[in-house]
């Protein structure tokens, strides 16, 4: 846990900085008093927190830049900050840092139906985005779950996805053109509107870069047409077994869903509880499948989806065209995450990724761990790309409880690792998991990342301590969330 | 009735809730698209995240400081954060007993002490309200108090009053008081009380008449008692809890003796209000006793909408073609949950078209009398609104509000874009009674 | 030169290098060809204490791309590490650097799966496929082929083994460094394996080859096949430089190009550099070095082109486009037919009306592939602008000189390639890069370019918006920009 006391006077390197930055970003673009600091110092996974030594608020990429340069020249480190909704503490405050905030740039400058995409500010909201080019008939297709609030800018750094990205891809997929401040406070313009931009393909490498290359102020995104259909179907099995297996008939037919959902027994136990979902009694597993595209397509998609959960054992499927039952089907598993809250004091989310053909195994594995300890371990999951979620649940009155739990969730993502996944699909590294880097990658790996960091940040000021395991960081045991996470309740949000 | 006078709640215990409410914030930011200051400036001092951050500051460290309550000022109580809020955070509790803090604890600078206290002086009260009226307004000017004079706050409501003068004209005799009873055409079906309410009787007396001919129509007793006064909701809102609480009490009195089945209410912002009135009682420490009789009394609240709806249509439809914009009132959508009731009114009269707003979950900026308190803010606000409002392209403005009315058409005044605006009362009150648009709309 | 026994490490055949393995005009010193990625991290390790110049080479089919190498004293050959891991089940697959493309295809297909990328070279490996990084038509619904890597295993400049990414589809875990590999032409590091994301076969595919009367007819074909929700998963644009191709003046112009023997070397070569070959005669008499915007030079026998030889992508026909939609036969029966009344209500105004649309149930012969001979410009658009620059560049590559060319790509990315006929003068690619590059938006480069050309100093990169940002990447990969020195940008 990172906890720094509070702070109630802006650190004196930083109280020089001050006028030249009321100068850059106006008198309200700048702020130092402590109580105001103090409501930045955590972003989304509050067990980290910091409060920052003076917060700015650009409203221009001129202003980001002669911030950064300042900082640059001063040897001061920023941080970058979009909606302040990440999940691995990826814009936690600097204490003696500057942190930039992106959430006066939120313009969308441009929706180009012709070319496809929209220009937009970083703190413009990823949900707006998909509001703008609507009446176009095209959305923008990274949708995580947080996507009414999350800012594209903060998609950028942490390379977003969401349920659709099983088909659709990741943030990194949708970039087209970045214009972004680099950590010498250099303003660099990289592609636009053509894609495949000439050289090095910085844009990739900036996409998920957690804010330690620098800050994006001006995007450009790929707009999708609006798909002639979508089918969202609900499938009930008597055991997680037999649902994976239905799971691999459907990859192996050949058909793509553009998301692919699984809950276990005590998933649904919970979601039953808490929004009364209606699925099917008995379900020891469900798997929700979601097809799109042309109507023909999508027809004969999923009279074969529907015979593969038949032949796997299905002894129950639904299927739903309109939005209100659409909507209906998912109620159940946008609300497993604050279901689950409800009926456990506390709980940990772990996000880490498995091979799909290895999720048999890994739920086995995972279900020995819960009865060797006596932690309750709920499943939901994007079983299509093998990213898992298991919520360890425990009673933090209990006393040691709240160790158990870590531990059981530690061996999860140990788990994911000998099975040669990842530590992260989607939340990022950030400060939470850069201590687990060196499970994930060999110190030759490490060696150059930080190599290729260094090429953009020679003196390491932007966003230091994030991604990269540091000796300062490290040692120190990852927090526990308590109660119902909120990105997910009332089958409005879910949180994967 | 025999009342035994119960301490009134410890402030610890009351501040014990509070600490486990803010608790209840895990600070996912669902509430920041919505907020309209948010909207504005883009801050998280000023987003319903921020505000909780610093309400914790406040309740742990036990101190109030200028910077916190500026940020606490500048909220307008939408409760747009309530509605969007996945972990069911009940920041109309948080803002309202922290700004009852605030009234408590905080030296206001001079010049915003006597504005408020001219505010208060003047809105809760029908009758000083109606001399800001038309033919009367210079008389009502020279003729107010010195204190409303020398406090600015002519100044400012004025150009509100302005455009209520062309949108709603004064008559050269304002209509009759309600009888204290309208009976029901036909057979009756239910008894309910109805809500005169200060801003919509001194400004808007035809919007009680068509929704008392309304809830007749459709087969209502309506009993409107003579004493109501206000429900107390623009003291409360700003932290006066002892005021508010004190309206509060004479219209639970008012409202019992009167009998009725339901208390409708047409004004969204006195129906929140009116909801919740054992809070209000309890958070100015009220005893048990009272607390109860609140507490039966707000469960009889009801929205004309949903009570309508709930009733389901008795009277004829007729047609009445024009096409419409809905706004959602704050406290009628986020305050009471009521965003279909309307649409599905105005969807059952024959030749209506109804459109939603763009970015209808965000305010107008009227607020109460946060558009006095704030005007630059609540200007902003409304031109934003009055740009959304255009952009449908509608004939007229529907809302179920007072305050969102004065606020919007006064917005679209501005920018020269002049738009019919009512009620959705009297649009019911139309088509049950076959008027055309024309006469509708006054033209 | 470096002894051959102090390049001498396990596992890594090594010999002299020859003619036939020369890099442009450089003929490297050795050749290594590592057996494993072990052997291939220990010579990049030895070359690297040597301070050795490094050239990578898989098939040795692109070793023409980008600018010229200034140097190689060493060529490693990636053959050896060739193998191919499929996991089925996950749709991924874990390859080789030195695996022959087709092979890859291969396994693949006889599992229902594949790569979703067209080729554009035949031969190649999958490490120099990926180093190139180009991606062909079939690119709509998957993304490029930056976007299929998900994991890379590559050896630095000075040995070190770097992963990044891994073998599951979604991670956000560390940088994504494959994709600076992607594309980087071997200037960053050797690509040792590359994990891919897979998709299924389709299980049909229809392609509508609608010819174009004009370019007016090219944007509203594509302007209202935008509009549908077809879902085509290739729409690609074929414009010969001379519109319409009158029959008449390929038969005219049959003077044959003449190969010049090449001139003999003006460097000597030193004991430590690599032979160099005789440049190519500069076909611009002039000598200019800059791109062009001025009159070409008078031809010379040089100049006068014949017209391009019969490969597969530039065909005998006039300009066309071609919609390709992948999925099960009932749905592409309604898709094509949606596809086809687009086309009606799109039809030619003006002019004589060309003949219908085509619709056939396999790819033409030659599908994506760009010309395996002569100069090749990748020039990239806004996409609404396809049609236009595909206009313009065929202008400004064939009627000014009279040469062969066409201008093929992805017209909804903006993707096009300009491929001249071998021997096309310099001064035609001269003039069509510096016109592509005076446009706001529009991007040009030398994907590969003929030795005359590179002599004739057509800069290969342009002005890249964010070079000096590359500049330091590859300084800190490899600080003694020692893989193939002038192939990338990075300012001698």
């Amino acid at each position: 846990m990172t906890e720094t006391a509070p702070a109630t006077r802006t650190p004196a390197a930083l109280a020089a900085l001050v006028p030249v930055l009321r100068d850059i970003c106006g008198e309200d673009g700048v702020l130092t008093d402590a109580s105001r600091r103090r409501t930045y110092e955590s972003d989304g996974l509050t067990h980290h927190r910091s409060v920052p030594g003076v917060v700015v608020l650009p409203t221009t990429a001129e202003q980001v830049a002669a911030v950064v340069r300042l900082c640059s020249d001063r040897g001061v480190p920023f941080v970058p900050r979009g909606a302040g909704t990440g999940l691995s503490a990826g814009a936690l405050p600097h204490a003696e840092g500057v942190l930039v905030v992106t959430s006066r740039m939120r313009r969308i400058i441009e929706i180009d139906v012709d070319n496809e995409c929209a220009v937009v500010e970083p703190g413009v909201a990823n949900l707006d985005v998909t509001r703008a080019a609507a009446p176009h008939g095209y959305y923008y297709a990274p949708d995580p779950s947080s996507q009414q609030v999350c800012s594209v800018g903060g998609n950028v750094a942490e390379n977003s996805g969401g349920a659709h990205c099983l088909k659709y891809g990741f943030t990194v997929n949708h970039v087209r053109g970045l214009d972004i401040v680099t950590p010498s406070g250099e303003l660099v313009s990289l592609g636009g509107r053509s894609p495949d931009a000439p050289g090095y393909d910085l844009i990739g490498a900036f996409v998920g870069s957690e804010g330690t290359l620098g800050i994006a102020t001006r995007i450009t995104v790929n707009l999708t047409r609006a798909p002639q259909k979508t089918v969202t179907l609900l499938s009930a099995f008597t055991s997680m077994d037999a649902g994976g297996r239905a799971v691999s008939s459907v990859i192996a037919a050949g058909v793509l869903p553009s998301a692919m959902e699984m809950m276990d027994a005590l998933a649904i136990e919970a979601a039953e509880k808490a929004v009364a979902c209606d699925y099917p009694q008995g379900a020891a597993a469900v798997l929700v499948v979601e097809l799109d595209g042309p109507a023909a397509e999508v027809d004969a998609q999923l009279a074969e989806v529907v015979r593969l959960c038949g032949e796997a054992g299905s002894f129950e499927t639904r299927t739903a065209s309109g939005p209100e039952e659409r909507a209906r089907i998912w109620k159940g598993r946008k609300s497993a995450f604050a279901a689950v809250g409800r009926i456990s004091p506390a709980y940990i989310v772990q996000d880490g990724v498995v091979p799909r053909t290895a999720l048999p195994e890994v739920l086995r594995r995972i279900t020995e761990l819960s009865e060797s300890s006596g932690i309750r371990v709920a499943n939901v999951f994007h079983a299509g790309d093998g990213n898992l979620h298991p919520l360890v649940l425990f009673d933090d009155t209990e006393p040691g409880a709240a160790d158990r739990a870590e531990e059981v969730s530690g061996a999860i993502l140990d788990l994911c690792i000998e099975h040669g996944g990842s530590i992260t699909g989607e939340h990022g590294v950030g400060v939470d998991k850069a201590c687990k880097m060196p499970r994930m990658y060999g110190p030759d790996d490490l060696a150059t990342f930080d190599l290729f960091r260094r090429s953009f940040d020679p003196d390491g000021i932007a966003n230091p301590d994030k991604l990269l395991p540091t000796p300062r960081l490290c040692g120190e045991r990852p927090g526990v969330r308590r109660g119902v996470h909120p990105l997910v309740e009332s089958g409005r949000a879910d949180q994967f | 009735m025999h009342v035994t006078d119960q301490p009134p709640e410890a402030p610890r215990e009351r501040d014990q809730v509070f600490g486990d409410l803010l608790n209840d914030c895990v600070h996912c930011g669902f509430c920041l698209p919505t907020c309209p200051t948010n909207v504005l400036w883009g801050q998280e001092m000023d987003s319903p995240r921020g505000r909780i951050h610093l309400m914790t500051q406040m309740h742990t460290e036990d101190v109030l400081t200028e910077t916190a309550v500026g940020h606490f000022d500048n909220c307008l109580g939408c409760l747009a954060c309530v509605s969007s809020c996945p972990s069911g955070v009940a920041y109309d509790a948080l803002i309202e007993h922290t700004r009852n803090r605030v009234e408590r604890e905080h030296e206001r600078p001079r010049g915003e002490r006597v504005l408020r206290g001219a505010i208060f002086s003047l809105f809760p009260y029908r009758r000083r309200l109606r001399l800001m009226r038309g033919p009367l307004r210079a008389y009502g000017a020279t003729g107010a108090s010195s204190l409303v004079r020398r406090s600015g706050l002519l100044e400012r409501i004025s150009p509100a009053l302005a455009a209520m003068e062309r949108i709603a004209p004064p008559l050269s005799s304002p209509p009759p008081p309600l009888p204290p009873l309208v009976p029901a055409v036909g057979r009756a079906r239910a008894r309910v009380g109805m809500l005169v309410g200060c801003v919509q009787g001194a400004f808007f007396p035809e919007v009680n008449t068509a929704t008392a001919r309304v809830l007749a129509m459709e087969g209502c007793d309506v009993v409107v008692p003579r004493t109501q006064g206000c429900c107390g909701a623009l003291s409360g809102h700003s932290g006066r809890s002892e005021e508010s609480a004190a309206f509060a009490r004479r219209l639970v009195e008012v409202f019992e003796r009167a009998r009725v089945d339901r208390v409708v209410v047409n004004s969204a912002g006195c129906g929140s209000s009116m909801k919740h009135f054992d809070r209000t009682l309890a958070e100015a420490g009220a005893d048990d006793a009272w607390v109860r009789r609140a507490r039966d009394m707000s469960a009889k609240v009801v929205d004309l909408t949903e009570f309508l709806v709930d009733l389901g249509p008795r009277a004829e439809r007729h047609p009445l073609p024009l096409h419409t914009a809905y706004h959602d009132a704050c406290h009628l959508s986020h305050g009471q949950g009521i965003t279909q009731a309307p649409r599905a009114l105005l969807a059952g009269i024959p030749g209506l078209r109804v459109s939603d707003l763009p970015d209808k979950e965000v305010c107008c900026g009227s607020a109460g009398v946060y558009n006095l308190l704030k005007p630059d803010a609540a200007r902003e606000l409304g031109d934003r609104k009055g740009r959304d409002v255009a952009s449908t392209g509608a004939d007229a403005l529907v809302s179920g509000n007072p305050g969102c009315a004065l606020q919007i058409a006064s917005a679209m005044e501005r920018a020269g874009r002049r738009v019919a605006v009512t009620h959705t009362a009297r649009v019911l009150d139309a088509s049950l009674r076959g008027l055309t648009v024309d006469q509708l709309l006054g033209r | 030169m470096t002894p051959a026994e102090k390049l001498q490490v396990e596992g890594c055949a090594l010999r002299r290098g020859t003619a036939d393995d020369a890099v442009g005009t450089l003929v490297p010193g050795y050749v290594a060809r590592p057996a494993d990625a072990d052997a291939l991290a220990r010579i990049m390790a030895v070359s690297g204490r040597r301070g050795l110049t490094v050239v990578a080479r898989g098939h040795g089919t692109a070793m023409d791309w980008g600018g010229v190498p200034r140097s190689a004293d060493l060529v490693v050959d990636t053959g050896g590490l060739s193998w191919i891991d499929h996991i089925a089940g996950d749709l991924v697959v874990e390859v080789g650097a030195g695996t022959p493309v087709a092979d890859l295809f291969a396994v693949l297909e006889a599992a229902g799966q594949r790569l979703s990328v067209d080729p554009v070279r035949e031969g190649g490996t999958v490490g120099g496929m990926v180093a190139t990084g180009v991606s062909g038509p079939r690119r709509l619904l998957t993304g490029a082929l930056r976007d299929l890597v998900i994991g890379m295993t590559v050896v630095r400049a000075d040995g070190v083994v770097a992963r990044s990414g891994g073998r599951v589809v979604k991670n956000v875990a560390g940088y994504d460094l494959a994709k600076l590999h992607t594309g980087g032409l071997g200037t960053l590091g050797v690509i040792a394996s590359v994990a891919f994301r897979l998709h299924p076969l389709p299980p049909a595919l229809r392609v509508v080859t609608i010819p174009l009367a004009s370019r007016g007819h090219a944007e509203r074909i594509t302007a209202a096949l935008r509009a549908t929700t077809v879902v085509p998963a290739a729409v690609e644009l074929h414009w010969p430089s001379r519109l319409p191709p009158p029959p008449s003046t390929d038969a005219s112009g049959a003077t044959q190009p003449t190969r010049l023997p090449p001139p003999p070397s003006t460097d000597a070569s030193g004991a430590t550099q690599p032979t160099r070959l005789p440049p190519p005669p500069s076909t611009d008499a002039s000598g200019a070095t800059q791109p062009t915007r001025l009159p070409p030079p008078p031809p010379t026998d040089a100049d006068r082109t014949a017209p391009a030889p019969p490969s597969p992508a530039v065909p005998h026909h006039g300009p066309c486009l071609r919609v390709v939609l992948e999925g099960t036969p009932e749905g592409l029966e309604a898709r094509t037919a949606t596809v086809l009344s687009v086309l009606r209500g799109a039809a030619p105004r003006e002019g004589a009306a060309p003949p219908g649309p085509q619709v056939d149930r396999e790819l033409p012969a030659g599908w994506g592939l760009l010309p395996s001979e002569g100069t090749v410009v990748r020039v990239s658009v806004p996409p609404a602008e396809s049609a236009e620059a595909a206009e313009a560049l065929g202008a400004l590559a064939g009627r000014a000189h009279g040469t062969d060319a066409v201008v093929t790509g992805s017209v909804p990315r903006g993707a096009l390639f300009v491929s001249f006929a071998p021997g096309a003068p310099a001064g035609a690619v001269a003039d069509t890069v510096a016109g592509a590059r005076s446009r706001p938006g529009w991007s040009a480069t030398l994907l590969r370019a003929e030795p005359h050309v590179h002599a004739a100093g057509v800069d290969p990169w342009g002005e890249i918006p964010g070079l000096p940002l590359m500049r330091a990447v590859r300084d800190s990969f490899d600080p003694g920009r020692r893989l193939a020195p002038g192939r990338f940008a990075d300012g001698a």
